[in-house]
């Protein structure tokens, strides 16, 4: 019961950093709804940690809620820096492409 | 022959560049430097010595630099173009054996090879453990039996120019113009070079993120 409620405020003190960062303007409309729903599902998975507790164990897995959370949370980090790096070749390409055609056009 | 451009990738290289070209020039009249975002005076020394000047603002990577001085060869219709590193560790001289291969008409593409013969001084790190390394992912992924797949020292004629596009901007390109010099069935052949080793080169850092490049081409295509 205490984690759960230090989990939950510590999910407060994220979201409503998020607020004051959508008040401030320093965070899109769009980025601010995808926090809110993010820290509303973290919420709701630390609330009902018994019922995902018996889900993992009637799924057959020998962890616990929470400890599948984590794993779960792990393989999402990896995929979200796997975008990322895509993403970042991508940028890196397209830099070269307009570094290259500056050089070439310039008249030497 | 008809048109060589010589294309010199520079970063950084104003002990050597001058002298690079002035060897360079005994020989050849295009000599193509492309300056890849130096913050020293590499550009200003290259111009002075006579060499057409291509910068980048910002640093790319050879690889990246290798295919503006292509692209620039292509525009102005080249027969053929060698590459030749800019830190002086190449001979001038033996650009002509790969224009006589290439000239003779029975290959495409010539790769100078450190291991057949001549006598190199490759520092002992990168002769027993970063070039074997090299070779061994070469053949395990791409079936690459070259001796030395990572050797700077090159030359293309029209053919293998206008099907060979640099895709890779740093190191690993050496890996992906032998690759497609394969895809294309371009006719190569592997000429034995002389390299002076003026410092360490390539140092392990360098090797693992050359092999780090070339894996993720592999698998991130």
């Amino acid at each position: 019961m205490f984690q759960q409620i230090a989990a939950l405020l510590i999910i407060s003190f994220f979201y409503f950093r998020a607020v004051r960062q959508r008040s401030d303007q320093k965070i899109s409309h769009n980025e601010f709804v995808f926090w809110s729903i993010f820290w509303l599902i973290t919420a709701l998975l630390v609330i009902f940690i018994k019922r995902i507790d018996f889900l993992v164990k009637s799924l057959g897995f020998s962890a616990s809620g929470i400890e599948a959370l984590i794993y779960l949370s792990i393989l999402i980090i990896f995929h979200l820096i796997f975008r990322l790096r895509m993403r970042l070749e991508k940028m890196e390409k397209e830099m070269t492409k307009i570094t290259r055609a500056n050089a070439l056009n310039k008249d030497k | 022959m008809g048109k060589t451009f010589i294309i010199i990738p520079a970063w950084n290289e104003q002990k050597t560049i001058g002298q690079v070209i002035d060897e360079v020039r005994k020989y050849y009249e295009n000599i193509i430097v492309v300056d890849d975002g130096s913050k020293d005076r590499t550009a200003e020394i290259a111009k002075q010595h006579g060499a057409f000047i291509i910068s980048h603002d910002l640093n790319r990577g050879q690889g990246a630099a290798l295919e503006t001085g292509n692209q620039y060869a292509r525009k102005n219709n080249a027969d053929m173009v060698v590459h030749f590193d800019a830190d002086g560790q190449f001979l001038a001289s033996e650009i002509k054996d790969f224009e006589k291969e290439i000239e003779d008409g029975n290959v495409d593409v010539v790769f100078g090879s450190r291991f057949l013969g001549k006598e190199s001084k490759i520092p002992f790190s990168k002769r027993y453990f970063l070039l074997p390394i090299a070779r061994i992912v070469n053949r395990i992924f791409f079936g690459i039996k070259l001796t030395d797949p990572q050797c700077g020292f090159r030359a293309l004629n029209k053919k293998a120019l206008d099907k060979i596009i640099i895709e890779n901007d740093g190191m690993a390109h050496c890996n992906e113009i032998i690759i497609k010099t394969f895809q294309n069935n371009l006719e190569y052949k592997e000429i034995p070079i002389t390299v002076l080793y003026k410092e360490f080169g390539q140092n392990l850092a360098g090797g693992v993120k050359l092999l780090k490049d070339i894996l993720l081409n592999k698998f991130l295509k």
